[in-house]
């Protein structure tokens, strides 16, 4: 079954909106404060607040990234970018900060609960995707270790097989995992400088 | 010497919910009839009528014109969600005011919106409340092909599975169809503790006819075993259902007889017809002895009337929570439960719900 969005979550959270005062910011809280968030408006930095929200919106006209504690595509918590003008050099600077859902302004009488819902969703989604393929390159490099452990077990005169059957025993012996024990016959911890220097 | 206040009234008196607008509309006009002999108020309401004829294309051309037309700001109309939905904008355009008093689905709170029935925390989820204890948690899902039926089964779902429940089917049909055969079938082959229906109108009808018919056959399909359970079904559609409603449990905030206090001492018809009453009486209590509020968008308007039965942020009202079946004709109230405040988003905790009510027994 497709996972449903988690709508009860959304009473208390934290909404900050990073724009100077404007008719769009009154509408905006106005909207989020019926669906149940708490809200505050911040501008021209995003500042300690952002550390206790659950979402920050953003000003796209005449946002900048010296405005955001964290790098572009780096934010911890999801992003809505409230785009006026659509041009296409301001998109690209949302997307490369990592918008999440956006909403054009004017904002009026709706629109803040969709965006909140999709912002939330794409989130989550690329945090699980990012998760996914770092293990999935964790593995990689892993099987790449293993490779290189059994070679070096091989080229003191083992056939393959051989090296294979004494890394396992090795892993057994020392309570770990064959990977990790690949990467002790690599050298010490070298397993991950290994990697990184062949990365 | 009164002030002569014009008001919006946006019913369809033809179409398949006619009768739903027509309750609607008679709470409205009694309660204009009761401001208008109250010597307390300096305000006479008239109504400027518009009837878009169940057509939901002319909602809002109709509602635009009543705002560009007439000087009147405040519409009372409007019943189903969709028909909402197409006037929102031209309220927005003028600065108008809808007051919407149908059962709805939830998940809006419009600046141009009040809502004085029942959503979702006030109906449906008070409703599973109960009938998980007296029936049991394995579901059957009804709905007509549109937002009601589709957003009520899917609170629905996540509420019953929440709750270690199952959900055995979930069929939709389209709207006006009288073709239950196959979703008849299918409650006959999963054989659920209850069905919600979240169909509208003719299907409706045409349903709770087919399931009486099945129940008449098998013992597994009566109302004691096996009920139909309904968030927006009330006496003002008895008249196209006839015998066919015994044994319907409906959630609602009235149902004719009840004293609970909500929309005043009236007798009320339905809760529809209630709930438009208690629309019209709030407009006039804001604009009583306030020359010129009429003209003023619905925040400020909320700004000045203290008390009132509207929440400033979600626009929607505390309503009582009944629960009641279909019993030789009538709705008994079998449940009552303490009045909850409209939580659109279903984001503040439900604990006035689950707090004890009053048990009517019968």
């Amino acid at each position: 079954m497709k996972r449903g969005l988690r709508i009860q979550n959304l009473g208390g959270a934290r909404a900050v909106i990073l724009h100077r005062p404007h008719a769009t910011v009154a509408a905006l809280t106005r909207q989020l404060t019926a669906i149940g968030l708490v809200v505050e408006q911040v501008w021209p930095d995003l500042g300690a607040e952002a550390l206790a929200a659950d979402f920050v919106f953003f000003d796209a006209d005449t946002g900048h990234d010296a405005q955001f504690p964290w790098g572009p595509g780096e934010s911890p918590i999801p992003m809505i970018a409230l785009i006026g003008s659509e041009a296409p050099g301001r998109i690209e600077w949302s997307l490369q900060l990592g918008a999440h859902a956006q909403m054009l302004k004017p904002v009026g009488d709706n629109g803040a609960y969709s965006a909140l819902l999709i912002a939330r969703a794409a989130f989550d989604a690329q945090r699980e995707l990012s998760a996914e393929i770092a293990e999935l390159r964790r593995r990689l490099d892993e099987r790449r270790t293993v490779v290189q452990a059994v070679m070096k077990l091989a080229a003191r005169g083992k056939s393959e097989a051989e090296a294979y059957a004494q890394l396992r025993k090795m892993a057994m012996a020392w309570r770990i995992s064959f990977e990790e024990a690949a990467a002790r016959i690599l050298g010490g911890d070298g397993g991950a400088d290994d990697r990184r220097n062949r990365g | 010497m009164r002030r002569r206040i014009e008001i919006g009234l946006l019913y369809s008196r033809s179409g398949s919910y006619a009768l739903i607008s027509e309750a609607c509309r008679t709470g409205a006009l009694a309660a204009i009839a009761a401001v208008n002999a109250d010597p307390e108020m300096d305000l006479s309401l008239v109504p400027v009528e518009r009837d878009p004829g169940g057509n939901v294309d002319l909602y809002a051309p109709l509602c635009d014109e009543i705002l560009r037309q007439t000087a009147a700001r405040h519409v009372v109309g409007c019943v189903t969600s969709w028909s909402r939905k197409e006037v929102i904008p031209t309220l927005e355009n003028a600065g108008g005011t809808l007051w919407y008093a149908v059962p709805y689905e939830g998940f809006e709170a419009s600046d141009h919106v009040v809502y004085t029935h029942a959503c979702p925390n006030q109906h449906l989820l008070p409703l599973l409340d109960w009938v998980f204890p007296a029936y049991g948690r394995r579901a059957f899902l009804s709905g007509s092909n549109y937002i009601w039926g589709w957003e009520m089964n899917r609170l629905a779902r996540e509420t019953i599975v929440t709750a270690g429940g199952q959900v055995l089917g979930e069929r939709y049909l389209p709207i006006g169809t009288r073709d239950v055969g196959r979703m008849i079938e299918e409650i006959r082959a999963t054989a659920p503790d209850f069905i919600l229906n979240s169909l509208i109108g003719p299907s409706s009808y045409a349903f709770l006819a087919a399931y009486r018919d099945l129940g008449r056959t098998d013992a597994r399909f009566t109302p004691g075993a096996c009920p139909v359970l309904s968030c927006n079904m009330t006496e003002c559609e008895m008249p196209a259902m006839g015998d066919e409603s015994e044994g319907l449990i409906a959630a609602g905030p009235y149902f004719r007889g009840a004293k609970t206090g909500w929309a005043g001492a009236g007798k009320f018809g339905s809760s529809h017809e209630a709930a438009a009453f208690a629309a019209v009486r709030e407009l006039a209590r804001l604009l009583n002895g306030r020359p010129g509020a009429e003209l003023e968008p619905l925040a400020k308007l909320l700004g000045h009337g203290a008390g009132g039965i509207i929440d400033r942020q979600t626009h929607h009202t505390t309503l009582p929570v009944l629960i009641a079946q279909v019993r030789n004709g009538r709705f008994v109230v079998v449940e009552s439960q303490a009045a909850v405040a409209g939580d659109p988003y279903l984001t503040h905790p439900r604990v006035e719900a689950r707090a004890p009510g009053l048990r009517v027994v019968s």
